[in-house]
């Protein structure tokens, strides 16, 4: 179930408009993250309905702009402010499929994204009192 | 380096000493193989944990057969795909199926859910025990004064306590805060710890091994009684001859699922005196069916406590990362409404879901995830719905959540949104299509109120799982006796909350885990008094209710 090299292009590249980074709040960009590998990896790990869903996901994300925006071309080739655009519409579609199809990319995303110790670090930066517990005792009821 | 080590040298953690022979792992088994116990149990979760604590702790050689791996406290990380890959079914992505699709989270590991959910300890309410015993006609067989003696010794054994102050973190001094200042009566969770760090890590494994989950307390107990596990072991069928079970056949599981279901090794577990069956409420029926099983009720009758959560931005930092994962909750509404308010602090990837927005306006949400507060409502749904065999050898989950339903954690939600807004929140986040991503003032919130009755506006998700086996006095309607055995073979008990007549309206493991030591005394009791190999019905549980 792995996904094409130009299926993981289209992925990232919706991924990369859900999650493009700040650096005015110091969050990188997805791309900095290897999706590729991390695409593959999950391909590898999911259950055959969900690696389905997420292929489906991603190539209706990667033609959306033949149906949202009524223009011949993939994702991948659009702008970055059309790409930003055409995926806003498509989270708020009335369409319950298409917007959940857009959610398991966010979803996915998240998990490669949010876990990166950068974004990590600025999402929840790490607490001085939380002490590491050294010693515990065996229980034994 | 992992956090929360021990000293160099120094092993400490429980699911580290364990006696040599006692952990058989099936990624690692190079041959099919046999062993033979008085009593297999399948799964380890809180309920088949217990019984295989209750049961060894009585003097019987007891099997243990886990679908999952057994990930050591050692092993926990704080990154949710990891723990979702390792130690929940389908990778995290089962989901149930109907008007909307549910997402639906179950460990897969030893120590089943008990390793990643919250550790909250309520006691069966006994409107709901009334109401097994007069419309299921179990009349006293599981009543409040038969389950109290094993609710206080799991609550002695796994020290549940109140949270702690050190422990409490913000998100959860918020709520109890709020619901005060409502009227709306709260309090602290009841949980099974020994000392908390607060870490807010429940969700993808105890890093100091305080949550006293299966994988830490009762599996490891066990195997100090003599028991012994074999982990990454999938159970393909209970051996049904002549009306009685003998036993188990499993295959052993690893690595990803289609390499390991052709590759597997024959694992024969037979069983001198029974098997119990504590698989969970979505594999417990689809296990009896393949082992032969043909109860009407099989599958039947299925029922889950959806839950939603709210997101609110406030000007002070909140710190969702500190203190208890789930550390306040109000059940005041449980009878009248049906539902359960609490808190739910949830990890960064979790959480950038609920984040509402994509691109730059989700990047300067992220910024604020440190001033960020979530609480859910939890709904004890009406509906009911199926378990089945899916294509494949999947579970298939079918279940349509009721206008009734919806309209509860509508109400819910709009409480919540409120008392939000009235401790300071300066946006709150309904996550709720047909209403805007975010609410700026409190006079919005009544948008919630009028918001949709369509399940798939709502970002439902459930861990609470009921029925699909229950229990009855009728084969017709049933599929255990109060006794816990399968109505159609001797010596097949079923002892997880798939025998629960009804859903709860608060957090199942405390019940799970009292049930099944309950049962577990029954059955020694019964096997003491020497009824064994036969069909007849056991007899009536004592007034005692067999307590250990």
């Amino acid at each position: 179930m792995k996904l094409a090299p130009f299926e993981s292009r289209w992925a990232e590249a919706a991924m990369q408009t859900i999650y493009p980074g700040s650096l005015d709040i110091g969050l990188s960009d997805i791309r900095a993250m290897d999706v590729g590998k991390f695409l593959c990896e999950l391909m590898m790990h999911l259950p055959w309905k969900a690696a389905l869903g997420l292929r489906i996901a991603v190539w209706v994300v990667a033609l959306a702009p033949w149906f949202v925006l009524r223009r011949l071309t993939t994702i991948a080739q659009l702008a970055p402010e059309d790409r930003e655009r055409m995926v806003a519409i498509l989270v708020a579609s009335p369409s319950y499929a298409i917007r959940s199809l857009v959610l398991i990319l966010k979803a996915m995303g998240a998990l490669l994204y949010a876990a990166d110790d950068g974004v990590r670090t600025r999402m929840a930066p790490p607490r001085p009192s939380m002490i590491p517990l050294r010693v515990k005792r065996v229980h034994a009821a | 380096m992992h956090p929360f080590d021990p000293p160099v040298g120094f092993s400490v953690f429980p699911d580290e000493s364990l006696p040599e022979g006692a952990v058989v792992d099936g990624e690692r088994l190079a041959h099919d193989t046999e062993d033979a116990f008085d009593y297999v149990v399948v799964g380890s979760g809180a309920a088949g944990a217990v019984a295989a604590h209750a049961l060894s702790s009585a003097g019987f050689s007891v099997g243990v057969v886990e679908e999952g791996p057994w990930v050591r406290t050692r092993e926990f990380g704080d990154g949710v795909l990891g723990a979702f890959r390792r130690m929940f079914r389908d990778a995290g992505t089962q989901v149930m199926e109907g008007r909307s699709y549910v997402p639906l989270l179950q460990g897969r590991c030893v120590g089943g859910s008990t390793v990643m959910n919250s550790a909250i300890a309520h006691r069966t309410p006994e409107d709901i025990l009334d109401e097994w015993a007069t419309d299921f006609g179990l009349g006293d067989a599981l009543s409040a004064k038969l389950l109290e003696p094993h609710f206080e010794a799991l609550e002695r054994e796994l020290n549940v306590h109140a949270v702690a102050d050190d422990a409490l973190g913000e998100n959860n001094r918020l709520f109890l805060d709020e619901a005060r200042a409502h009227g709306l009566p709260a309090r602290r969770m009841h949980r099974y710890e020994k000392g908390c760090r607060g870490s807010a890590r429940c969700f993808t494994g105890c890093p100091s091994a305080a949550k006293q989950g299966m994988n830490v307390s009762y599996v490891p107990w066990s195997l100090a009684r003599g028991a012994r596990i074999y982990c990454s072991c999938r159970v393909e069928r209970v051996v049904v001859e002549y009306g009685r079970a003998r036993g188990v056949v499993a295959r052993t599981v690893g690595g990803p699922p289609h390499v390991a279901r052709r590759e597997g090794r024959r694992v024969a577990l037979h069983a001198r005196r029974g098997v119990i069956v504590a698989a969970s409420t979505v594999q417990t029926p689809n296990l009896l069916r393949r082992s032969g099983l043909r109860a009407r009720a099989l599958g039947e009758h299925f029922q889950c406590h959806p839950g939603a959560g709210v997101a609110a931005v406030f000007d002070a930092p909140v710190e969702m990362g500190f203190g208890a994962t789930q550390g306040a909750e109000s059940v005041h509404l449980r009878r009248t409404d049906r539902i359960k308010l609490e808190t739910l602090s949830i990890p960064p990837e979790l959480a950038a879901v609920r984040i509402p927005g994509i691109g730059r306006e989700l990047m300067n949400r992220f910024g604020a995830f440190a001033h960020l507060a979530m609480w859910a409502v939890v709904v004890r749904a009406e509906a009911r719905g199926t378990v089945r065999a899916g294509w494949g050898g999947r579970d298939k989950i079918k279940l349509s959540l009721t206008r009734s339903d919806v309209e509860r954690a509508r109400k819910g939600l709009a409480l919540l949104a409120r008392m939000m807004f009235d401790a300071g929140a300066r946006e709150v986040w309904p996550g709720l299509f047909g209403v805007p991503n975010v609410l700026r003032n409190p006079d919005e919130v009544r948008l919630i109120d009028e918001g949709p009755t369509d399940p798939r506006a709502y970002g439902f998700i459930t861990t609470h799982l009921f029925g699909a086996a229950r229990m009855g006095l009728d084969p017709r309607t049933s599929v255990v006796g109060p006794d816990f055995q399968t109505h159609e073979a001797a010596g097949l008990y079923v002892v997880d909350s798939s025998v629960f007549p009804t859903n709860l309206g608060v957090n199942p493991q405390h019940s799970i885990m009292a049930m099944s030591r309950l049962a577990a005394a029954r059955i020694a009791e019964t096997r003491a008094r020497g009824v064994v190999g036969t069909r007849s019905r056991p007899p009536p549980p004592t007034a005692s209710g067999a307590a250990a």
